[in-house]
């Protein structure tokens, strides 16, 4: 029935797997890539910083060489006074706090001009250290500025305290005039140089050449040695290094709550989607055992032999299976959906329908009862139906599954069955009435042959003119013999009258009652309807029962019979009692609408062993007729004036006279 | 003679009655075996018999004495008149077929009776006439035949006697035994006997 596309469960297993998988890989990867992108960023940033702190001390360096070079010059040139060239150098000292003094020394080493802060010297001897003598030496060669390696300031300076000098040697033309030295504290190149905001966040220290650390400011704590930038300061002569440690550790793994959050509610969809997963496999699990259940359902349906219909509480039909379908000979697209009335039902039963159908409108049903339903062929199909109420899963009461059964085949039993048992009641009576009436015919035979052999006898002589006393024994033989016959009539009346000790007071309905059984199979196998009309205060008649019954099943026979040829719809039969109570007589009336009786047929309608039947004993009638009037009644017949027969029989009532 | 076979008296005695008031005589039967012993005895009438044989009788049925006289060939000699209370058309065809001479229900017209009972008493006559000649003729020995047949022939004495090879005594020997056994006189007279 459905139809699915159906992948292999492999496949159709890996993809979630796969996408849980990637799905995680991805939950990891992203915190990490951003704490990645985050340190990439940060060190990018420190560099900058960085490049931009060395910048601004090598511009600061500059202005002080530039500075240094326009004094060099002006004394090379000018001569100028030393007050001059200390007033200059005061208003370098001034420019730059890390410059910490400047002084001016002659060729021979002797401090021509000293700034304030230099130290002072006895003798005015420059006292320059070894590597201020090696950088002057080599600024002299070079004829450019040459910065010495940094040392100790020493004096009542902080042991840890660098200074550094720069050689500017004095050229005037090619002599050598001396050198300018200026002296920069390198701890105060870092406070001075680094921007505040630069150095909250980094250590940053200046290193020589072997990383050795010649100044350090770390105003905001020591650094975490996660994001590093060196940098050379490049300074002839001497190798420092800018070194800038950021304060700042790694990113952390899990940084807020953010990515925390998103972790969790991840989580909590994994978790939500496996409780999915096991709910929908659970429901799978069930939906199988539904369709199992479904199939066998079917199955069991498709197989029965019973008709199977549901209908709603408006008597429309919701439900037929295939045996139901056969049975009525339509399909059940006809039928689901249908409302009453039925395809299938027979037009002259459709009183009875409709009379069940508003009583299942009603909220009443007859769980089980007989009808006929029709098929389109116009066969019709006697059924047992079962009818139950049907209820839905929340209890409530929607409407009601019948069975059907067809129970043609137990009706035809039925049928033969009856007309076997009729067959035999009738051939037994018929050897009755056969014995009675051979014996009756043989036994008045004897006497009658014998009397008109004598009087022929008689006759011959008186023919011959014998004489008359010849005649006297015959005519006594003749006699007696007419006597025998009337002693066997006698004895005939007798039996009658025998039989007469049977009678007794009987009500008409209780004798119509224990043969109704047998004129309803009757009525119903040639589809008449029964109309009984007994008043309830019909007296009691005075009746030999069998005898009665048996006229009542004759005559109700041969009306049923008679209305083979009619339409179904006008067959009916009625019977019909009232009482006489002037003639002290019960009339009873059996009508039907058969085809009635032609007139030369109703002449000879009572003469003994005339019948209009191939089948028939021509009995019937007779046999009732002399029955009816054993009673003292009559029984005649006239033509119903709506077409058909009407019979008509009276008994005496009960207690009435003889 | 007429024989009534019944058992019912009654019927006995009005038939009986019936056939004198016709000049027919009769004797009376009360059971088939009764009757099937007369005719055992052979002595027939030669003025003819008749039998009225009824057919619902207690011990041996009508039908079941007929068939013993029919066993016997008598049935031309005893023309038998069935009677019977009931048409039972086709035992009475079955038993016409096989040599009965009549059938009659009850109740029957007597006069209609007794006139076939006449019939049948002439019929027996006949047929007692022809069997006295058989008869006769059985008592020729067989030379009396061959003579007998030619003379019926018409031949001469001589003629015969050469025919035979025997003299003309001999055959006139033989011819007077022939008249005599035959109870004839003449020889046209033999040859109405045996025509």
């Amino acid at each position: 029935m459905l139809k699915r596309i159906s992948l292999p469960s492999s496949i159709r297993w890996l993809l979630p797997v796969v996408l849980v998988l990637l799905f995680v890989a991805i939950v990891f990867w992203l915190p990490w890539q951003a704490r990645q992108l985050e340190s990439n960023e940060r060190q990018e940033q420190l560099i900058a910083d960085t490049l931009w702190v060395e910048q601004s001390i090598r511009f600061q360096l500059g202005r002080h060489e530039e500075s240094l070079r326009g004094l060099a010059n002006e004394i090379a040139t000018g001569h100028p006074a030393p007050a001059d060239v200390q007033q200059r150098m005061g208003r370098m000292l001034k420019n730059g706090a890390e410059l910490k003094s400047v002084i001016q020394v002659d060729p021979k080493g002797r401090i021509v001009v000293a700034s304030e802060g230099a130290p002072v010297s006895p003798g005015g001897d420059a006292m320059l250290s070894p590597a201020a003598l090696a950088a002057q030496d080599h600024a002299r060669r070079t004829h450019t500025p040459v910065y010495a390696e940094p040392e100790p300031i020493g004096g009542d300076a902080p042991p840890d305290a660098l200074k550094m000098d720069l050689l500017f040697p004095i050229y005037s033309g090619d002599q050598w005039m001396g050198s300018l030295v200026a002296t920069f504290q390198l701890s105060s190149l870092l406070d001075e140089m680094v921007p505040w905001w630069f150095a909250q966040d980094n250590q940053i220290s200046l290193l020589d050449r072997d990383d050795k650390v010649l100044a350090r400011r770390s105003s905001a704590g020591p650094g975490h040695g996660v994001y590093t930038h060196k940098r050379a300061l490049d300074l002839p002569g001497a190798t420092i290094t800018l070194m800038t440690d950021s304060v700042k550790s790694e990113p952390k793994l899990l940084p807020n709550l953010l990515v925390g959050s998103v972790i969790a509610l991840s989580l909590a969809l994994l978790w939500s989607l496996f409780a999915l997963w096991g709910h929908i496999s659970r429901r799978l699990a069930a939906e199988g055992e539904l369709r199992q259940q479904m199939s066998f359902r079917t199955a069991m349906e498709n197989s029965l032999v019973t008709g199977l219909r549901a209908r709603d509480l408006e008597g429309r039909i919701t439900y037929v299976n295939p045996a139901f379908c056969q049975m009525v000979g339509y399909p059940a697209e006809e039928l689901i959906g249908r409302s009453p009335p039925m395809p299938y039902w027979a037009p002259d039963v459709m009183e009875e329908y409709q009379h069940r159908l508003a009583n299942v409108l009603a909220g009443s049903i007859t769980p089980e009862f007989e009808t006929l339903f029709q098929r389109p062929d116009g066969t019709r199909i006697p059924v047992l139906v079962f009818e139950a109420p049907l209820v839905d899963k929340e209890g409530r009461h929607t409407g009601y599954m019948g069975s059907i059964l067809d129970i043609s085949d137990r009706k035809r039993m039925e049928e033969l069955n009856r007309q076997h048992q009729e067959k035999l009641q009738a051939s037994a009576r018929l050897a009755t009435m056969g014995e009675i009436a051979s014996m009756l015919a043989h036994e008045l035979n004897q006497p009658l042959a014998a009397i008109s052999s004598y009087t022929t006898g008689a006759l011959n002589i008186l023919a011959r003119g014998g004489d008359a006393a010849m005649l006297k024994p015959a005519l006594e033989q003749a006699g007696s013999q007419a006597q025998r016959a009337g002693q066997i009539i006698r004895s005939v009346h007798e039996f009658v009258k025998n039989r007469e000790s049977e009678r007794q007071d009987v009500a008409l309905q209780s004798m119509l009652d224990s043969i109704l059984v047998l004129i309803e199979l009757q009525a119903r196998q040639h589809h008449v309807s029964l109309q009984i009309e007994i008043p309830e205060s019909l007296p009691l008649v005075r009746a030999d029962r069998l005898l009665i019954e048996q006229v009542l099943l004759n005559l109700t026979r041969n009306g049923i019979e008679a209305m083979g040829d009619v339409q179904p719809l006008k067959r009916v039969l009625r019977v019909v009692a009232e009482n006489d109570p002037l003639a002290g007589m019960v009339v009873v009336q059996v009508i039907d609408n058969g085809h009635g009786i032609p007139q030369d047929v109703a002449e000879r309608l009572f003469s003994p062993f005339f019948s209009t039947k191939a089948e028939g004993m021509g009995m019937g009638l007779n046999i009732c007729r002399t029955a009816i009037e054993f009673h003292g009644g009559t029984l005649t017949h006239r033509d119903n004036p709506q077409g058909g027969t009407i019979f008509t029989f009276t008994l005496p009532v009960a207690g009435g006279v003889q | 003679m007429l024989h009534i076979v019944d058992d019912e008296a009654v019927v006995r005695d009005a038939l009986s009655w019936l056939a004198s008031s016709r000049g027919i005589a009769a004797t009376t039967y009360d059971s088939a075996a009764a009757f099937l012993a007369f005719a055992q005895g052979g002595a027939f009438d030669p003025e003819g018999d008749c039998v009225l044989l009824d057919v619902r009788m207690p011990e041996i049925s009508g039908v079941a004495a007929f068939d013993q006289l029919a066993a016997r060939g008598l049935t031309a000699r005893l023309p038998v008149i069935f009677l019977t209370g009931h048409g039972d058309v086709p035992m009475a065809v079955d038993t016409l077929k096989r040599g009965a001479f009549d059938f009659f229900e009850k109740p029957f017209n007597d006069n209609q009776l007794m006139d076939r009972v006449q019939e049948g008493l002439a019929a027996s006559r006949l047929a007692s006439g022809k069997a006295a000649v058989q008869a006769r003729l059985a008592t020729l020995s067989s030379r009396e035949r061959e003579v007998l047949d030619l003379i019926l022939a018409g031949k001469m004495n001589k003629v015969v006697a050469d025919e035979l090879g025997i003299s003309m005594r001999t055959v006139e020997v033989h011819r007077a035994h022939i008249f005599d056994k035959m109870q004839v006189k003449t020889a046209v007279e033999l040859a109405g006997l045996l025509k």
